[in-house]
């Protein structure tokens, strides 16, 4: 019978949980929780209630954080979506440094932050228009920056949607890859949306060169946007390590079942 | 110190319902993905026990 390649299994299994391991994993989430408890203090306790808009104000603080987040998991998407998509023609010196081989890994860590993303989106939609009821006295407008975040959240749900029921994977990667490449104009276009038209969302407060918040408050802000990296860490340490032993079970599985069917013949 | 109970309480259930979804959604989607992951150790273990079996009857096969 034909040897299946047990020690390899074995290896990958060995290398992923040394490099994906579950005690350095839970010290990374028990940092992340510990992280958003003082985050919840310095938000409920520390942070000054903002004088027009009352306590309803300090879901900014966790509103622009998972927008920001989101915002470099999509870049993330863009850049590992490019890192996959395969080059024929590379040039002579590129070849050194292995750059233009598609890794599956960059398909990998494209598609776990689009998931993660994705959710980042989801909840900066619940928690806008949760703020915008008591503030603009409506759930939702169709300015030109809610509708191009809900343009986003479509555009990494179809991604997604791609990836999930197409059967060659190979062929979904390298469509989604491209998807992921295009989709991030939209991350451009939502972010100086408020810029380019007049919009019922408030303009940017704080940026690369303005501050237009109280100190206090840009702590808080700073801190919290801190917490929700860390949390985006952890989920893309966690996707990454599934994503992977999801690989390494389907290829021994192929492996499995073909030495079977040659067992079987025998 | 503690100022969300020293001044007036307005849209207070606004602040409540954005907080509590939030963690909610984190705290289901960590729950989710660290059962996916469980379920991917056990899918581990049954492979390595299909391996070792055919290990041993192919190793019984022989003179």
């Amino acid at each position: 019978m034909e040897k299946i390649n047990k020690t390899q299994l074995a290896r990958k299994s060995a290398v992923q949980s040394r490099w994906y391991g579950n005690r350095r994993r839970t010290f990374f989430l028990v940092f992340a929780l510990t992280l958003m408890v003082v985050d919840m203090y310095l938000i409920f306790v520390w942070a000054p209630t903002e004088s027009v808009m009352g306590h309803v104000q300090r879901i900014f603080y966790i509103h622009v954080p998972m927008a920001w987040t989101a915002f470099l998991a999509f870049f993330l998407v863009f850049l590992a979506s490019i890192l996959y998509l395969p080059v024929r023609k590379a040039p002579a010196w590129t070849r050194r440094w292995r750059l233009w081989e598609r890794n599956p890994i960059w398909d990998i860590v494209a598609s776990s932050a689009a998931e993660i993303g994705l959710v980042f989106t989801t909840l900066v939609l619940i928690t806008g228009p949760i703020w915008a009821k008591p503030i603009w006295g409506i759930w939702w407008t169709w300015d030109a920056r809610l509708t191009t975040t809900l343009v986003l959240w479509l555009i990494y749900v179809a991604y997604l949607m791609l990836r999930a029921y197409s059967s060659n994977r190979s062929q979904a990667g390298v469509y989604s890859a491209v998807l992921g490449i295009i989709g991030f104009i939209d991350v451009i276009i939502v972010y100086r949306a408020v810029d380019w038209w007049e919009t019922q969302h408030q303009r940017l407060v704080v940026s690369f060169d303005r501050f237009d918040v109280a100190s206090d408050m840009r702590l808080v802000l700073y801190f919290s946007t801190f917490t929700f990296l860390v949390l985006f860490g952890y989920l893309m340490w966690q996707l990454i390590s599934i994503k992977r032993l999801e690989i390494t079970i389907r290829q021994t599985k192929d492996k499995l079942s073909m030495a079977k069917i040659r067992d079987a013949r025998r | 110190m503690f100022s969300l109970l020293t001044t007036p309480n307005h849209n207070i259930p606004y602040l409540f319902a954005a907080y509590t979804i939030t963690w909610v959604v984190f705290f289901v989607y960590l729950f989710f993905s660290s059962r996916r992951q469980d379920e991917l150790k056990r899918e581990i273990t049954g492979i390595r026990e299909d391996l070792d079996r055919l290990d041993s009857s192919g190793s019984d096969e022989k003179p």
